[in-house]
């Protein structure tokens, strides 16, 4: 019976690839469909025939095929199997036997056993779906293990041979470990069976050290031949092979100073007979994992970058430890900065930095291999050398002819590999080194050649070199020289170079073109040799103090002018008719002093060196005359002055300013400066100028040699206040005047332009006045500034005679004031203006007394009407008669009984309105009063006076009462007995005239209102006598009344005492013991006073 | 301590060249601690740890000083101790090559090394000159074996190495400073 179950045993990737193939499937249903039906015909034959045909292949080539059968099987029976399909074929086999593989199709086999009898034929449908592949199972040629990377290596042969064609093979590999056999890898590998045997290899490498526990690898194969459309199936397992230790190894620590990747896992395993206690990585303690027998292993996880000795892991046992090294780092960074030049062009020196750096050291860091392609050629840079920092450095020398180099770095450790590349030209890339023995040697003297040493081989480029030129006093100048390049030695001319200097040469090189230049040579100092001066010295003239010999100056030359050590001079003057010569002056002497005459002599000055003489100095003896010359002031600032002048074309020399302190005695020279003659203005500095002092300057124009005095400036570089205080004197002194005469100040005192004086006077005696000067607040301080400074006198005017002055005087300039200098001066005394200042004021007086005599004489009449009227007897008044016999005690009368408890009393009733007081200029009674008056009026406002002659003459005595009368008259208050109350007091003060009094004398007009204050002034000024003004001077009958206390209450007097009936005043009695009967009353002394209270 | 001679001075510069070599013993105990405690730090933990004691690896020709050596005769003491002191210079020397490959850039570690290398040569030249002083010598000393040392503990491994280091530094300390004619504690 055919197995058919086989076609489902396939491997699921190969079920796949089936699926893919439709057509394949539908052969694959036809024949299930077959096969069913010849199993159902094989199932009816009896069981003496074959039956059971079962055909499988493990090379293509046959097909090994068996079938059962009852009686035949145990003997050696013989079988005619015939195939048919078009053709029919027929073998004699055996039971089990092969056949050739039969092409695609359905064939009928018949088998039909040759000696059983009995038995019939067996006749199967075959079909090579129903056929199996199963490969023979591999062997594994070889396994070996490489401990150090513990790496397994397994060879077999795919016997590829057997094979027809092409067939596509998969292997499956499974490593196992320890004894009990672990599986630690499965995988499948997969190769192609080419019709030859071949050899094949896997690798392995282990996270495990091998020899921590043994490993075994067996292999299995599935064919996978796309042209066989049977069942295909996987090998069996080949025989396992295994790793063991080796067997002579000390160590017990696997792996041994391991490198790896920093953050990568590793195990550590210990092999050991020993109970193994703790394992411990640095100082961090691990987890024991046990292997066979007493072997354990640690694991570690993202190992940190080790420090140079490497990471230990150490297992400690009961009396022992063991331990390795791990050495965890990282591959080598891309070599940075690459960078490859050359010195001498015989040799390339490629630097470079790691990078990143690799955390292993020694024999386990970073080698590099600088590489050069064209050449083929490379240089290695030793690992184990330790360089300072992370640069880098390899020296490869250039082949000749050869310029152009693609160089690549390879940077290798045990993890890992890198490259950088740099292609150069190196023509282009020279860095020449230090130029060496640099020399210095004079052609002339404004040329030196200079020659220097440059190692290398530069003939194939030019040179550029920088010559750095210093000369003493002066910024260096850098020339550029190209040259071609040679060997080793060179040389240049450096010229236009000062005579008689000292230069200091020094030189740095580079090649065309520029890649960088060399370090600067030491320096070379050298000294031109001299030349003659290139201008004769500057000179001046000027003639001695008493005329007779002109004195010339000269400067020395300076160095760059000079050109060498000056040795003398040579002083000559000639005339139009002769020409005579000092004899050589030393060098060190810069003036000759010549006796000339009046007439005009050039004068040369020549300078002398070794070299030869300058060209002379000329000048002409005599000065061109200026009569148009001013004397200017100029100012400077600091050390240093402006002077400037206008342009005159005729002069064609040049300018010469020369300066002078003004109080130094003799010929007045300083120092002289020439300036271009296209100049109007030159700054004058010198270190001998000192503030404060007076100087000098002389602008000359210089025309044929001769020089002209064009400008006489006197200027300060800086003013100084005076240095003392003008003398003064007092020329004249009169009553009210002193003149004051001063001298100038000297020159060398004054320490600046005087811009004037300043005179203080003030009264006052030596030793009590002070001056404080300008100071504000000094009032009694007079000031005057004279700033005409040709003024030296002064008239001070308005004086007072017979006074002491105090007066001050002091200088000033633009430095500031300078000192004080003061005195003290009495004015004379003056006598007529005293006589005069007593007579006119008795005069004035005599004047006065007479006129007030005679209009007191001729006014007598009327000042006694006014101020001294007659007064009425009283005994002749009718009504005081009757009064009088009333109060003589006739009671049955009641005229005139105003109170009957206080008779004898007059009271007059009056309102408060102002125009009824006004208006009644009688005294009106309180019965006179009319209605309609009394309606205007408030009641509470009536005023009583009250007459009361018997009080009065009871009470006060009366000395003043010319008069004489046996009645005393006074005015008081007399409140109202209806209204005791007083009034607001707003009403108070609005009411003034109300306190006015009693105003008779005038008819005045009556407003209508009360608090018309003007009206109240005019009233006040246009009542004439108001005797009543103070109505409190009044009060004298009642003090313990209110009104007496209250000298603004509304409630008040009225009135002069008068007769009822009269309208004459009563004039009061002077009451000299009342105080206040001088306010408020009228006196005599009041009559030639203004103010009563003074 | 002070050691004592049991047998008065043969010479009178004798006294003087113990007095030396004892005190060159101690400049060098001194020189050893700093040697011993800079070569832990850069043998990364658990060199560094305080109760780390690695068991003594023997190494050739080299033994610990025994307490038993305080025993012997001064002569016989000296010769031990110039036997030690010869040993130890190929040690060190070899600590120093695997420390060089080990630790290129700890260069005082290094630079310590070479000199604990040279100045055990002079102690042990001293001790053998006042063991020369004190009699005639046994013969010529045997050749130590450092480089075999050296050739088995490059194949062992680095953390042997370590190991042979820290024993050599201790051992050279230990021999120093150990009581006795040419050790810091000795004559006393």
């Amino acid at each position: 019976m055919v197995d058919i179950s086989l076609c489902v045993k396939r491997p699921s990737w190969l079920v796949d690839r089936k699926r893919m193939r439709m057509a394949s499937n539908s052969q694959w249903l036809l024949l299930t469909a077959v096969l069913l039906y010849l199993t159902n015909q094989v199932n009816s034959q009896k069981k003496s025939t074959p039956h059971d045909l079962k055909c499988v292949t493990n090379n293509l080539k046959v097909w090994d095929c068996s079938w059962r059968a009852l009686f035949g099987a145990g003997r050696a029976a013989s079988y005619e199997v015939c195939i048919e399909k078009r053709s029919r074929t027929c073998y004699l086999l055996e039971k089990n036997t092969t056949i050739p593989p039969l092409l695609p199709g359905h064939y009928e086999i018949t088998v039909h056993p040759l000696y059983e009898f009995g038995s019939s034929k067996s006749k199967f449908i075959l079909n090579e779906k129903n056929i199996s592949l199963i490969p023979e199972t591999p062997e594994i040629l070889n396994l070996s293990a490489d401990f150090s990377t513990s790496t397994l290596h397994l060879k077999w042969n795919d016997k590829g041979s057997v094979f027809p064609h092409y067939s596509n093979v998969i292997w499956e590999i499974k490593v196992l470990h320890k004894k009990n056999m672990e599986i630690v890898k499965l995988v499948t590998y997969s190769t192609t069976l080419n019709g030859r045997d071949t050899i094949h290899h896997w690798n392995w490498t282990s996270d495990m050290p091998l020899e921590c526990a043994i490993h075994y690898v067996g292999i299995r194969c599935y064919i996978d031949d796309p042209q066989f459309s049977g069942h295909k199936e996987w090998s069996d397992w080949s025989l396992l092979k295994n790793i063991s230790l080796p067997p002579d190894s000390q160590t017990k620590v696997f792996p041994q100073d391991k490198v790896i990747l920093a953050g990568s896992d590793i195990t550590v395993c210990c092999v050991t007979q020993e109970k193994v206690l703790s394992a411990q990585i640095g100082s961090t303690h691990c987890p024991l994992i046990h292997l066979d027998g007493e072997n354990v292993a640690i694991r570690i996880r993202n190992i940190s970058a080790s420090a140079s000795s490497g990471t230990n892991v150490v297992f400690s046992v009961e009396d022992n430890i063991f331990g390795t090294v791990v050495f965890a780092g990282y591959p080598p960074d891309i070599p940075q900065k690459l960078n490859c030049e050359t010195y001498d062009l015989k040799e390339i020196i490629c630097t470079w930095n790691t990078g990143r750096p690799t955390s292993l050291e020694g024999p386990r860091s970073t080698s590099y291999t600088l590489f050069e392609s064209f050449s083929g050629k490379y240089v290695r840079f030793n690992g184990d050398e330790v360089s300072a920092n992370e640069n880098y450095q390899l020296f490869f020398q250039i082949l000749s002819n050869q310029e152009i180099h693609n160089f690549t770095l390879n940077a290798q450790n045990l993890l890992g590999q890198t490259e950088s590349t740099l292609l150069v030209n190196i023509t282009e890339k020279v860095h020449p080194r230090i130029p060496t023995s640099l020399k210095a040697k004079d052609i002339n003297s404004t040329a030196v050649i200079l020659s220097w040493h440059l190692p290398g081989n530069f003939t194939k480029v030019k040179l550029l070199c920088q010559i750095e030129i210093n000369k003493t006093n002066s910024e260096h100048e850098l020339r550029n020289v190209t040259m071609r390049g040679e060997s080793s030695n060179y040389l240049t001319t450096v010229d236009k170079l000062n005579p008689y200097t000292i230069y200091t040469f020094r030189i740095r090189c580079s090649t065309d073109p520029f890649w960088k230049w060399s370090k600067w040579s030491n320096e070379k100092q050298c000294l031109t040799t001299e030349a003659i001066p290139s201008k004769g010295p500057d000179i001046w003239r000027e003639w001695s103090s008493d005329g007779r010999n002109l004195i010339i100056y000269w400067k020395p030359l300076p160095i760059n002018e000079a050109y060498g050590k000056i040795l003398s001079y040579n002083v000559s003057y000639s005339s139009d008719e002769e020409t005579k010569s000092l004899s050589e002056i030393p060098d060190t002497q810069h003036r000759a002093e010549l006796q000339l005459d009046k007439n005009d002599y050039i004068i040369s000055v020549v300078a002398k060196n070794s070299a030869g003489s300058s060209p002379p100095s000329k000048i002409a003896s005599m000065e061109i005359p200026n009569d148009d010359l001013k004397i200017e002031q100029a100012l400077g600032m600091g050390n240093r002055i402006l002077l400037t002048w206008n342009y005159d074309p005729n002069m064609t020399c040049d300018y010469v300013i020369k300066w002078c302190n003004s109080s130094q005695s003799g010929p007045c020279l300083m120092d002289w400066k020439k300036v271009p003659p296209n100049s109007t203005e030159t700054v004058i500095e010198s270190d001998q100028f000192r503030p404060g002092v007076r100087y000098n300057f002389s602008v000359y124009g210089c025309r044929n040699q001769g020089y002209q005095l064009l400008r006489s400036v006197i200027g300060y570089v800086e003013e100084l206040a005076p240095a003392v205080a003008p003398n003064f004197t007092v020329e004249d002194t009169s009553a009210d005047s002193i003149l004051v005469k001063w001298e100038e100040i000297p020159v060398e005192e004054l320490r600046g332009f005087l811009r004037g004086y300043l005179f203080y006077f003030e009264k006052g005696e030596r030793d009590t006045s002070k001056i404080m000067g300008l100071e504000p607040g000094r009032f009694d301080t007079k000031v005057k500034n004279i700033t005409d400074i040709s003024q030296k006198t002064l008239r001070i005017a308005d004086l007072q005679g017979r006074t002491s002055y105090h007066l001050v005087l002091r200088a000033y300039t633009g430095g500031g004031m300078g000192p004080e200098r003061s005195m003290f001066v009495v004015t004379k005394e003056n006598s007529e203006g005293l006589i005069i200042a007593i007579l006119i004021p008795v005069a004035v007086a005599v004047i006065i007394g007479v006129v007030t005599s005679i209009l007191c004489y001729r006014k007598r009449e009327w000042i006694k009407e006014t101020f001294y009227p007659d007064i009425p007897n009283p005994e002749n008044c009718k009504a005081l008669q009757f009064q009088k016999s009333v109060c003589e005690g006739n009671s049955a009368l009641k005229t005139l009984e105003m109170n009957p408890c206080t008779p004898n009393n007059v009271e007059v009733l009056e309102t408060r309105s102002v125009a009824l007081k006004i208006e009644d200029t009688e005294i009106i009674s309180p019965v006179a009063e009319r209605p309609e008056d009394r309606s205007d009026a408030e009641p509470e406002n009536h005023v009583v006076v009250s007459y009361c002659p018997p009080v009065i003459e009871e009470e006060l005595a009366n000395p003043g009462a010319e008069g004489g009368g046996a009645s005393q008259v006074i005015y008081i208050d007399v409140q109202s007995m209806y209204q005791p109350q007083a009034k607001p007091e707003g009403e108070l003060d609005s009411d003034p005239v109300g306190g006015a009094g009693y105003k008779p004398q005038m008819h005045l007009p009556v407003t209508s209102t009360v608090d018309d204050l003007d009206a109240d002034d005019d009233l006040d000024k246009t009542a004439g006598y108001r005797p009543q003004a103070n109505v409190n001077t009044w009060n004298l009958v009642s003090p313990d009344s209110p009104r007496s206390t209250d000298s603004n209450s509304e409630i008040v007097s009225f009135g002069s005492p008068c007769s009822i009936n009269s309208r004459q005043f009563l004039i009061p009695p002077k009451d000299e013991d009342s105080p206040k009967s001088s306010g408020g009353g009228w006196s005599f002394t009041n009559f030639f006073q203004n103010k009563p209270n003074d | 301590m002070h050691f004592r001679w049991n047998n008065p001075s043969p010479l009178p510069h004798l006294e003087a060249k113990i007095q030396q070599t004892h005190s060159l013993a101690r400049l060098l105990t001194k020189y050893a601690e700093q040697l011993l405690q800079e070569y832990v730090q850069h043998q990364g933990d658990p060199f560094g740890l305080p109760g780390f004691s690695p068991p003594r690896l023997p190494v050739a020709d080299l033994s610990d000083p025994a307490p038993g050596h305080a025993g012997l005769p001064v002569p016989e003491r000296l010769r031990l101790d110039a036997a030690a002191l010869a040993a130890l210079p190929p040690l060190l020397d070899v600590v120093r090559r695997l420390q060089g490959e080990l630790n290129p850039r700890a260069l005082r570690l290094l630079r310590r090394l070479e000199d604990a290398a040279r100045q055990v040569r002079a102690l042990g030249a001293a001790v053998e000159a006042v063991l020369a002083a004190l009699g005639p010598s046994r013969g010529p000393r045997p050749e130590p074996a450092a480089a075999a040392i050296a050739a088995a503990t490059a194949s062992a491994g680095v953390f042997r190495a370590k190991l042979l280091g820290f024993r050599v530094c201790g051992l050279y300390l230990e021999w120093v400073s150990r009581p006795g004619p040419a050790g810091a504690g000795g004559p006393a």
